[in-house]
């Protein structure tokens, strides 16, 4: 049925479904990327929350329960059957983050960043060390930490959700913090509403995905540029906090309600719009865990790309960051659907493996099982797939991940733009507004027989720019994997 | 009188020039009209239709069946019983000037072009007459009821119509205006309005927003209360010493006075003193009433000076009730209280007909008549109101001669035959439709763009009317009776921006989805014909998370859509699916469905009364009640495409299960059994997952631990369960040992289930609360006060802890320079384990002054041996090289180091 409408909606492309190979049915995306899946043994309950890979090779999972598991051998080839799951620490409060350094176990746990160590060596932690307990929580289940890997400079980074959706009720709610390894703290972001994951991407910037909400027209991939402002105003009363504008510089002016992301980006200097929408619904409903592809090509053909997970959904998008005007932003792609549970935290391994980790407690999600630790590998066949979408002073240029067939991709007829935004508001969500449809005027193939750039009649800056690429084919006659590409446009790149 | 009836017959005949100055009224809001019509916008002839019906004018002008239809003239309020409901000051002004009293009113001026003298005489004839129709329904205004009110006015929906009360910003252009409530209704007469619009007001335009219990008088006493007297019952003290109640009559009060329901605390002792309360309850209608009383020491509740509960005698809290039928009217209530000694309670409380048991003190009325009128000679409404039999007499015959009973429907009148122009015959221009008053005709408040719709209105049906298409049908009965104000469809109507704050829902997380009515594009595919009469029928209040409700607009008069949504709106039907299997077991497979081993629809849908631990979506088992089946099919594989942004998810992405175990993997067949599950509606099993069982958390051979939000220990709470049967919990926002126990740990069901809000207390017995604040201070000396402030305050730092063989935590914090061990360890005795903690502090530089706050309790005696018994419970042991003192209700143990260390024991038992 999605299906159909999809057709229907776009009804000027129906006639190419013929185009495709009628015989052999189209390869899907478990023929490019198999999901393996982990046993997790009976009793154990694993809400996971954050996951870590570990010096000895184990891989350490924490849990919304409070509890870390390493598991043995987690890049078997059948890890149901050979990975085994021993209980390492328990007891801690709803962990979503993990982190290893210097022979330490770094979680960050609802109420602290705490670094942990098996001293005795009996397979368990027994230290448990505050690093720094320098945020508060109020009692909300909302309020939620996330905790991301240090970084270049030895700083784990942690984003804290607001209280509920409109109130900042106890110091830093809403507020992106770094710490050294000693818990020097250093505030570094305001402005957030609903992270549901923070992770770095291949040039080791920060990045935090926001939810659905006040001043959050749809979910996000935002850029954790320290000192800056990331949308929502109510926990800005923090500036007030001893030595928070010597970190952070002066307070930013509130957002009017109501406005543009891209309007209130020009009055605000601090404010730093959104890297990628994720457009509501068509690209999941709870964007979730962040990682970036530094497997060099063992993951496939997306080495440098980062991937964002959605909770709701239980999807892997893909996200492709230039920077334009000196801020990242850029496209999103659906990757992969299918997952068990609800997907949170993922970590993509230097060999090539993504590790997914889920869970639908509370919010509910497309895969069924209440929570799940999965494997994604790429199966060494290359998919026919969008590579990059770069913005242009007048349009787009395409790389793709194969040869294209020079008739589809050449024809303006293939392709389909739409532009939208959302209200930039106090009040929950929006839909989309100012739709705009631009006129593909002219499309370009590259000599290297995989670039198309497309000519448009108008840019529309602060827009999602959503292309369809139904009538696209291959060299190989395939159509695309994923034929819509979202680029949130909000500078348009000069000449 | 004569010159009247002369005047009536010539009605419309004659122009004549304005004899009467008027402040220039605004027009006549009609929200429809000003949203799609106004400033010439849309179709000229449409709005004109609409505002045929709205004006009412097909009353006089007669119109033909079609047209009638079309027109669907909106009947004024009946006026059967007008005297209980509208204040006769108010009617004498507003009557005299319909459009300057309640600007924006769609009453006509009936005596624009009357000299005034003849306009006040007839006016006042009227009065009478409408006043002589019933007793004013007089209620004395109560400030909790108004508080309810406000709430309610603001969240039900009646700011969809009317827009919010109570602010300086100007009214809204199609905001339906109110006028001077306070001054127009009697609260009695207004809450009864509220109660059943459609009774006064048939026509439906003001729907019902099924105000149930008191929430019709809330809302009427916040609209209409004024200036709100708190107070509503008179009370008389007695001083003496009983044993039951005396006869307060033959007594003689130490004081009187006037209260807010009732409240012993006026008596100025709790004991050996009695209280009379003395006031009014309003019967709306008659019925069984049931009072209860509930008191210490004794009380007498009386209706009408009969006795009805006895609950008299010296006794402890106890309860009583009592059954009698009364008549609508005002009736007296007496309740006698009084107290001997020991502790002292009164409540009050009734039920009656469609009311639960609430305070009867919040509806009393401190008088059975209406206050003493206003004697504030600037106040138009001054004077008293003193009702005149004959002048009653002379406007019953003005109602009929003049023609109010063309529209207004009253007892004991006859509607007249349309003597009229019939509407087609009309010219659109002169008599009622003139700018300035015409002499005989009824003045109209019209704005221009008002005159030439109508004007285009009457030329199109005079053009002859052809019974409109479903879909224009459905477009016009959506903007007569605004139901554009709240749904959207089709892209037309909705709510409009300024409104959209206004609408509220108690989900933020749903977004618009949970506060914003559902559009109706598409509805009748959707709805089946029996929901959506009911609907009709009876309003609806079926989405938990949307504050507004679906106000009851009556069959009669919004009937007609159903079939009009069901001819237009069609959707793609679907094949139901052939099973091979017993129904049973399909029934059997749509459970497991929605249980939580599969789909979790109740993550976030109610079943029947159980809420879920989500979003409180709709409750699952009205779904084949209200949807129909083609239609419930289809948005099962794709929500989006039926209401854009929803939450739902697509659980059968591109039409395919994730679930290919069950039911051969077919959604389809899935789809279908879910259906057949949830059409057993309340009868339906209760899904897998629902009931939230206990997960307790037992210490088995090993000491655990529990981080969360914990009652007694705060935020950064730390439990911790020990093998032996002993629990505690650290505090480790307050650093410090917070709360000891016995028996079962923790249920971890509250934090473990859903999302985890909330506090979750120790789940065994024997529960001891550690009192006071930082467990270590330096005093400057031993009668310096212990510091108040916050142990991070303090210089307090919490450092984590460790975990020996058993898993046993020793806490780690600083207090300065000062590293502190804590060790806490169940210690295994005969009868049942204690507790024993080792305190081992360090520090570099030697610490002069510092103590440590082994207990607080106003109740401490020491025993031998350093054994202190603590509130008589309690027993507990100190080990230290200082001896402990108690002082100001605290054992203090001063703090010795040796060697850089301190070492202090400290042993519970309990």
């Amino acid at each position: 049925m999605t299906l159909r409408v999809t057709l229907a909606a776009f009804a000027i492309f129906t006639g190419f479904a013929s185009l495709s190979p009628a015989a052999d049915p189209l390869p899907t995306e478990a023929d490019y990327y198999k999901i393996l899946k982990f046993k997790i043994p009976e009793g154990v309950v694993l809400e996971a929350g954050g996951l870590e890979l570990m010096p000895d090779g184990k891989l350490a999972v924490c849990s919304r329960r409070g509890d870390i598991y390493m598991i043995s051998d987690p890049f078997a080839e059948n890890p149901a059957e050979e990975s085994k799951f021993t209980l390492w620490a328990q007891g801690l409060h709803e962990v979503l983050g993990l982190a290893q350094r210097n022979g330490w176990l770094y979680c960050v746990q609802r109420c602290e960043l705490t670094r942990m160590k098996d001293s005795d060596g009996d397979g368990r932690a027994d230290l448990f060390e505050t690093v720094s307990d320098g945020w508060e929580i109020s009692g909300d289940y909302h309020e939620y930490a996330f905790g991301s890997r240090f970084d270049k400079n030895g700083h784990l980074w942690t984003v804290l959700c607001l209280t509920g959706s409109f109130t900042s009720n106890t110091k830093f709610r809403g507020w992106c913090l770094r710490f050294d390894e000693n818990g020097k703290m250093i505030p570094t972001c305001s402005g957030i509403r609903s992270p549901g994951g923070i992770g770095m991407n291949y040039e080791g910037d920060v990045f935090f995905t926001d939810n659905q909400g006040p001043w959050n027209g749809t979910c996000s991939l935002k850029h954790l540029k320290p000192g800056s402002f990331q949308g929502h105003p109510i926990g800005n009363k923090w500036y007030d906090e001893p030595g928070v504008v010597a970190a952070m510089g002066p307070r930013p002016k509130d957002p009017k309600s109501g406005s543009r992301i891209m309007t209130e980006a020009a009055k605000i200097p601090q404010y730093m719009p959104p890297a990628i929408l994720l457009p509501y619904n068509k690209m999941g409903k709870s964007a979730s865990g962040i990682t970036a592809d530094r497997s060099g090509g063992k993951f496939g053909p997306f080495a440098g790309q980062t991937f964002v997970a959605d909770q709701s959904h239980s999807t892997i998008m893909r996200c492709f960051l230039e920077k334009v005007n000196g801020r990242y932003q850029g496209a999103c792609f659906m990757f992969r659907r299918g997952f068990s549970s609800g997907n949170l935290p993922i970590m993509l391994t230097k060999d090539g493996s993504m590790f997914v980790g889920g869970t639908n407690r509370g919010w509910g999600s497309t895969g069924r099982q209440p929570f799940a630790l999965e494997r994604m590998q790429w199966t060494g066949k290359l998919p026919f797939e969008v590579h990059e979408m770069r913005a242009k002073s007048d349009g787009f240029e395409l790389t793709f991940t194969k040869p294209v067939d020079p008739q589809t991709a050449g024809d303006p007829a293939s392709y389909k733009m739409g532009t939208y935004t959302y209200i930039f508001q106090s009040s929950y969500g929006s839909p989309e507004v100012d739709h705009t449809t631009p006129t593909i005027d002219r499309v370009v193939l590259g000599p290297d027989g995989k670039t198309v750039r497309l000519y448009l009649s108008k840019l529309q800056p602060g827009h999602i720019h959503e292309l369809h690429m139904p009538g696209v084919r291959s060299k190989d006659a395939l159509p695309l994997l994923h034929n819509v590409g979202y680029y949130t446009l909000n500078y348009i790149p000069k000449k | 009188m004569h010159r009247l009836v002369f005047l009536a017959t010539l009605f419309g005949l004659f122009v004549l020039s304005s004899v009467v100055s008027q402040a220039a009224p605004t027009h006549s809001v009609v929200p429809g009209f000003e949203r799609f019509h106004a400033a010439g916008k849309g179709d000229a002839a449409l709005g004109g239709q609409l505002l045929l019906g709205e004006l009412n004018c097909t009353s006089c002008h007669k119109a033909d069946a079609a047209a009638a239809a079309l027109i669907q003239n909106k009947q004024a309020p009946v006026l059967d019983a007008v005297g209980a409901r509208v204040r006769p000051q108010y009617l004498r002004r507003f009557l005299a000037d319909p459009q300057a009293v309640k600007p924006g009113t769609t009453m006509p001026n009936l005596f624009a072009a009357l000299p005034a003298a003849e306009r006040k005489q007839t006016v006042e004839a009227l009065v009478h007459y409408l006043a002589s129709t019933a007793k004013p329904a007089h209620e004395s205004a109560n400030r909790k009821a108004a508080a309810r009110g406000q709430g309610l006015f603001h969240q039900v929906g009646c700011t969809a119509c009317h827009g919010s009360v109570g602010t300086d910003a100007p009214p809204l252009a199609t905001s339906v205006p109110l006028g001077d409530l306070e001054r127009k209704y009697t609260l009695g007469g207004l809450a009864d309005f509220l109660a059943n619009p459609l009774k006064v007001r048939p026509a439906g335009r003001m729907p019902d927003l099924r105000l149930v219990g008191t929430q019709a008088r809330d809302v009427a006493h916040y609209l209409a209360g004024g200036d709100l007297a708190a107070a509503n019952v008179n009370f008389k003290i007695y001083l003496g010493s009983w044993g039951k109640l005396p006869d307060f009559n033959t007594m003689k009060p130490s004081a009187t006075g006037t209260g807010d329901g009732f409240d012993i605390s006026v008596r100025p002792r709790a004991q050996q003193s009695g209280v009379r309360f003395e006031g009014f309850f309003r019967v709306v209608s008659e019925g069984d009433y049931t009072f209860l009383l509930h008191s210490d020491d004794g009380s007498k509740l009386y209706i009408d000076g009969k006795l009805i509960v006895d609950n008299d005698g010296t006794h402890a809290g106890t309860s009583k009730s009592g059954k009698t039928r009364l008549a609508a009217g005002m009736r007296q209530v007496t309740v006698d209280y009084f107290n001997a000694g020991g502790p002292f309670v009164l409540r009050v409380e009734f039920e009656g007909p469609g009311i639960k048991r609430q305070d009867l003190g919040d509806v009393m009325s401190l008088t059975k008549e209406p206050p003493k009128p206003k004697t504030d000679k600037k106040d138009p409404d001054a004077g008293p109101f003193v009702l005149n039999a004959d002048l009653a007499k002379q406007g019953k015959k003005l109602f009929a001669s003049i023609g109010c009973a063309s529209c207004h429907q009253m007892k004991g009148q006859e509607t007249p035959a349309g003597a009229k122009t019939s509407l087609a015959k009309l010219t659109g221009a002169g008599g009622c439709m003139s700018a300035a008053p015409v002499k005989g005709a009824p003045h109209f408040a019209l704005s221009g763009p008002q005159r030439v719709a109508i004007a285009a209105g009457i030329k199109k049906i005079a053009a002859g009317s052809a019974a409109p298409q479903a879909e224009d049908l459905i477009a016009q009965t959506l903007t007569r009776f605004n139901c554009y104000a709240c749904h959207e469809r089709n892209k037309l109507g909705g709510v409009e921006q300024v409104r959209n704050a206004l609408f509220l829902g108690s989900v933020p997380e749903m977004g618009d989805e949970g506060r914003i009515p559902p559009p109706l594009t598409g509805v009748g595919a959707k709805l089946t014909a029996a929901w959506m009469k009911q609907l009709f029928d009876r309003g609806a209040k079926d989405r938990p998370y949307m504050q507004t409700r679906m106000p009851r607009f009556g069959v009669a008069n919004v009937g007609h859509l159903v079939a009009a949504f069901g001819a237009v709106d069609k959707i793609e039907p679907v094949k139901t699916p052939a099973f091979s299997r017993k129904p049973k077991s399909v029934k059997a497979a749509g459970w497991h469905l929605v249980g939580n081993r599969a789909l979790s629809c109740t993550k976030c849908h109610n079943f029947k009364d159980i809420k879920s631990t989500g979003i409180n979506a709709m409750d699952i088992t009205l779904m084949p009640k209200r949807l129909k089946h083609d239609w419930f099919h289809r948005y099962m594989v794709n929500p989006a495409a039926f209401r854009p942004g929803t939450r739902m998810p697509a659980s059968f992405p591109d039409g395919q299960t994730l679930l290919k175990d069950i039911l051969d993997g077919d959604a389809n067949k899935q789809i279908e059994a879910i259906w057949v599950y949830l059409a057993d509606g309340r009868r339906a099993k209760m899904p897998f997952g629902l009931s939230r069982a206990s997960l307790e958390l037992v210490a088995d051979d090993e000491a655990i631990m529990y981080r969360n939000f914990i009652q007694g220990a705060g935020t950064r709470g730390i439990g911790v369960a020990y093998p032996e049967g002993i629990n505690l919990a650290f505090d480790a926002n307050a650093i410090r040992l917070a709360m000891i126990w016995q028996g079962g740990f923790i249920d971890a069901a509250k934090h473990w289930n859903g999302r985890g809000a909330g506090f979750q207390g120790p789940l065994g017995d024997n529960v001891v609360a550690l009192r006071g604040g930082a467990s270590f201070a330096v005093l400057e000396n031993d009668k310096s006060p212990w510091p108040a402030e916050a142990a991070k305050k303090l210089g307090y730092k919490f450092r984590g802890y460790r975990l020996d063989k058993d898993r046993r935590p020793t806490f780690l914090y600083d207090y300065g320079a000062i590293h502190i061990e804590d060790f806490p360890m169940a210690v295994d005795s005969e009868d049942y384990p204690t507790l024993r903690r080792t305190l081992t502090l360090s520090s570099e530089k030697p610490v002069d002054n510092l103590w440590f706050q082994a207990a607080v309790s106003g109740n401490i005696q020491a025993g031998k041996d350093g054994t202190y018994t603590i509130d008589g419970a309690l027993k507990m042991k100190i080990t230290a090289a200082g001896k402990p003192v108690i002082r100001d209700g605290q054992l203090l143990v001063p703090v010795k180091f040796g060697n850089g260390k301190a070492v202090i024991v400290q042993e519970f038992d309990w």
